[in-house]
């Protein structure tokens, strides 16, 4: 079932990038380097998804002391951080051109920076602890405190940047966008999703049989 | 504004590398373990 | 025995062996004052320099002397052998999380108050005009800051290498906290009226209530073993 899994990513990545490249149109104002975005904002999006999986599958583990919640969460913070990275570097990447510079503390580039780092700390401890249980009570808590974070972290960030009070609570609506890079973007958000489902199916299954083999 | 193409081809063939590695360390971890299994059922 | 009573008797049993030995206190402002003369050291003497960079540094001595402090937290107890009989008192385990995250505040906060002394002393600030707001301020921060620091001293309790995993840990955890803090302080330090930071405020307050609550309720998974 994995393996389909894995051919339906793959062929929807394939259209990703034919609705990237092939379909949307240039940016007006920004060119052609518009087009990381079809990269950058899905892997966001599938970064918060990860750390919110972690997230439930954390107080999962510690309502039930499962086992599949432990792996589930484990799985899904590397995936996560794996995306986490990604979309820093693609956002660096965009930013040279666009904004003149590698990197900025700009107040959405900071925060996932810092998320970044909480869960770079999540898959350290993971490997620090000997013991697996008591690895995964350990991650299981340090997983629920960040995500609890996470909104702490998204207002923080914000204030900082935005001197005084902002106009609205989450962020202020970007302009509307054309149906068709919308499109674009939409598709790769499908894929997108079902690779971190497959990537977090193979993962699980791996965590399990290294148990198996080395219990 | 110029089109900066180099930077599009970098961000995704870093997306590119970098997925399709972490894809192959699955891969490769998942055949090691394999192995393992099958050494283990012979010495039996 | 009552929850709050045996919140307060962890509490108080840290206060009577820091009182007796001030081993902790002692060392910490100790440390404190080091930090001054490094950043005196490493920013030289230019005073305005100093002035605009205040609060952060500040801050800055708040949380390497509280990851000091707070890293310390088990220590007592692990070295005596003592976390097992603390774990065979009857009832809830938060009690025991309360009581030493009070003690970690209570600690922290005299090293504050010592640090921000040597700070007004040393680099000729005055701090006397802006102290109750300023207070207000240290306290909504060292609660928060506290509530993680004693979870994670506990999760760290037990790996070898705590000394390194506590900070990486606690730090990026502590960012909205940190910032919280820096910025409040430095409108209050500007003689700004608290309610401009009113938002910063109330960030740190939820931030202390949502840490407090996940530290109780998960501070009995990770004291089970």
């Amino acid at each position: 079932m994995t393996r389909g899994l894995g051919w339906v990513a793959a062929v929807l990545l394939m259209g990703g990038l034919l609705m990237a490249f092939g379909v949307a149109p240039r940016e007006v104002t920004q060119g052609n380097v518009q087009r990381i975005m079809y990269l950058h904002v899905p892997s966001v999006w599938v970064a918060y998804l990860a750390f919110v999986v972690v997230f439930v599958a954390s107080i999962a583990y510690l309502a039930n002391r499962s086992g599949a919640a432990d792996r589930l969460a484990h799985a899904s913070a590397e995936v996560g951080v794996i995306f986490t990275g990604l979309t820093i570097a693609t956002g660096a990447i965009w930013g040279k051109p666009t904004w003149g510079t590698w990197w900025t503390w700009d107040a959405r580039l900071t925060s996932v920076a810092v998320l970044f780092v909480i869960y770079l700390g999540y898959l350290l401890l993971r490997g620090m602890i000997e013991d697996p249980e008591r690895g995964a009570r350990y991650a299981a808590v340090l997983g629920i405190v960040g995500a609890l974070d996470m909104p702490l972290i998204h207002f923080s960030v914000y204030w900082w940047r935005t001197l005084h009070q902002p106009p609205s609570l989450l962020k202020p609506g970007s302009a509307t966008m054309p149906p068709i890079i919308l499109a674009a973007l939409l598709v790769n958000f499908v894929a997108f999703s079902v690779l971190y489902v497959y990537f977090v199916a193979k993962r699980v299954r791996l965590l399990r049989r290294e148990q198996e083999a080395f219990a | 504004m110029p089109d900066n193409w180099g930077f599009v081809v970098a961000a995704y063939g870093l997306a590119a590398v970098v997925l399709a590695g972490y894809w192959r360390r699955l891969v490769r971890r998942e055949r090691e373990l394999t192995a393992l299994d099958a050494r283990r059922r012979s010495r039996s | 025995m009552t929850y709050a009573r045996r919140a307060w008797i962890v509490l108080w049993k840290d206060v009577v062996t820091e009182r007796r030995s001030k081993e902790t206190l002692n060392a910490l402002f100790f440390f404190a004052l080091l930090l001054l003369f490094v950043f005196q050291f490493t920013l030289g003497g230019d005073r305005e320099r100093l002035g605009a960079a205040l609060p952060g540094l500040l801050w800055l001595g708040f949380i390497l002397s509280g990851i000091l402090g707070l890293g310390r937290t088990f220590l007592a107890e692990r070295e005596n052998d003592c976390l097992e009989g603390l774990l065979l008192s009857p009832g809830d385990k938060s009690a025991i999380y309360l009581g030493k995250v009070a003690g970690n505040v209570a600690l922290m906060l005299t090293v504050e108050a010592m640090l921000l002394a040597l700070f007004a002393l040393f680099f000729n600030v005055d701090v006397a005009g802006a102290l109750p707001p300023l207070a207000g301020v240290m306290v909504l921060g060292t609660v928060g800051f506290a509530a993680i620091g004693t979870l994670f001293a506990a999760m760290t309790a037990h790996v070898r290498a705590r000394e390194l995993l506590f900070p990486v840990l606690l730090l990026p955890v502590q960012v909205p906290i940190l910032l919280a803090c820096v910025k409040a302080t430095e409108a209050v330090l500007l003689g700004e009226p608290l309610s401009a930071v009113a938002h910063w405020l109330k960030l740190l307050a939820a931030a202390d209530v949502i840490f407090v609550v996940a530290g109780v309720l998960t501070f009995d998974a990770i004291l089970e073993g």
